[in-house]
């Protein structure tokens, strides 16, 4: 375990222990939602991990990284970014697939605007959110969010 | 059969990979182990991390006081009412088709667009446990500056949404919500904390909560901390 994994697991357990010192009851709650949480996304996880090992096998980063620097910068990132809207990963396993691209030689630009429409734009969730929200306020969010991803990609790629 | 059924079609996802590698180990054998052993990688990444994340992430959720918070996200609330957004949205746990309700009902409670725009984008790319995560794998620079970066853009883009959409744009209230105990399925998550704090009232069924039928006398008390300890408030009472 790296030592910032260790970081994080120390000071939760801190957190988690002074919790427990100042609220019992919150603390289980706590805990339950935590577990419940985990236990209900268990198998959706795995799969997007074995779907994201078969893919990585079939189509090394190696040669992502060098198809996508034969494209324009532009491009690469939009593209990205259009993809980053379509699929569902969560977080916690983007952020290592995009340390492996990026180590592979995937440029930064694209990989952040993966990342920022991963989370922030939803082609699957867009009915739902269009439902509560109405179709005015959830083109305009959606439409400005993908804008923005790329404004910060782009500037993100000038500062590093 | 129904059962069997059931259970297939809320794990088609799964049971299409099970035979993508099934077809792949036949076609190409070193493609597949080479598929195993990055999966195995992800894997063990993810289970150093995600429970630690998962706990974390409701430790936030149940010290941070929401109710207080909300307080401020109105129309007059400035500067305050979109720190406090971030905050909202930064420490919430839930996927983000969680949030869509939670801020609906928020909005109702009088919150601004603009504020909602901050809770819902915040809620989706800079959750605190996610930015150590972030860390971990890209290093401290990049969160960093992706993070500033993400906070500028969308201060800008809550204000732009609040000044093209309107109070009037959403939805109206739905017509007379129906008597008794209510779920939001669209907004649970399937944590089963209600299950735990009223399992006579509550059921997991298709990995969301349902009210059972019931026909006994509702125990307050457990209605209650059910109600209130829902991290997505989907639970709803309307009284008869």
């Amino acid at each position: 375990m790296d030592i910032f994994t260790m970081a994080i697991w120390i000071g939760t357990i801190i957190f988690l222990v002074f919790s427990l010192t100042k609220n019992k009851e919150k603390t289980k709650t706590a805990l339950k939602m935590a577990f419940g949480m985990g236990k209900n996304m268990l198998i959706s996880i795995l799969s997007i991990i074995l779907l994201i090992g078969l893919v990585l096998a079939l189509l090394p980063p190696e040669q992502i990284a060098g198809f996508v620097e034969k494209q324009n910068v532009l491009v690469a990132t939009i593209a990205s970014a259009l993809f980053g809207t379509i699929t569902l990963i969560p977080a916690f396993i983007a952020f290592p697939l995009v340390g492996t691209l990026v180590d592979a030689g995937v440029g930064i630009v694209p990989s952040v605007a993966f990342l920022t429409t991963l989370t922030m734009v939803g082609v699957v969730t867009f009915p739902l959110e269009k439902k509560e929200f109405g179709i005015k306020f959830t083109v305009v969010r959606n439409g400005l969010s993908f804008i923005f991803a790329i404004a910060i990609a782009l500037v993100m790629g000038v500062i590093i | 059969m129904t059962k069997v059924t059931k259970i297939l079609k809320e794990n088609l996802f799964t049971a299409i990979i099970i035979i993508a590698y099934a077809v792949i180990f036949i076609l190409k054998p070193e493609t597949s182990i080479t598929a195993v052993g990055n999966s195995g990688y992800y894997l063990k990444e993810m289970l150093m991390i995600m429970p630690v994340i998962f706990v974390l992430t409701a430790l936030l959720d149940v010290w941070v006081p929401k109710e207080t918070i909300m307080k401020y996200l109105g129309k007059k609330s400035k500067s305050k009412g979109v720190v406090l957004s971030f905050l909202l949205g930064g420490i919430s746990a839930g996927p983000i088709y969680a949030a869509f309700p939670f801020c609906i009902m928020l909005h109702k409670k009088g919150a601004s667009i603009k504020n909602i725009v901050i809770i819902l984008s915040s809620w989706a790319v800079i959750k605190i446990p996610m930015l150590l995560n972030e860390v971990k794998f890209l290093g401290i620079k990049f969160m960093a500056i992706r993070w500033i970066l993400t906070v500028i853009a969308i201060v800008i883009f809550s204000w732009i949404t609040s000044k093209i959409v309107k109070d009037e744009d959403l939805p109206s209230e739905s017509t007379s919500e129906p008597e008794g105990v209510i779920i939001n399925r669209n907004s649970c998550m399937g944590c089963s904390l209600c299950v735990k704090n009223y399992p006579e009232l509550f059921e997991i069924s298709s990995k969301k909560a349902e009210v059972k039928k019931y026909d006994f006398i509702l125990d307050d008390e457990k209605l209650n901390k059910a109600i209130d300890n829902c991290p997505v408030k989907a639970i709803h009472f309307n009284k008869r």
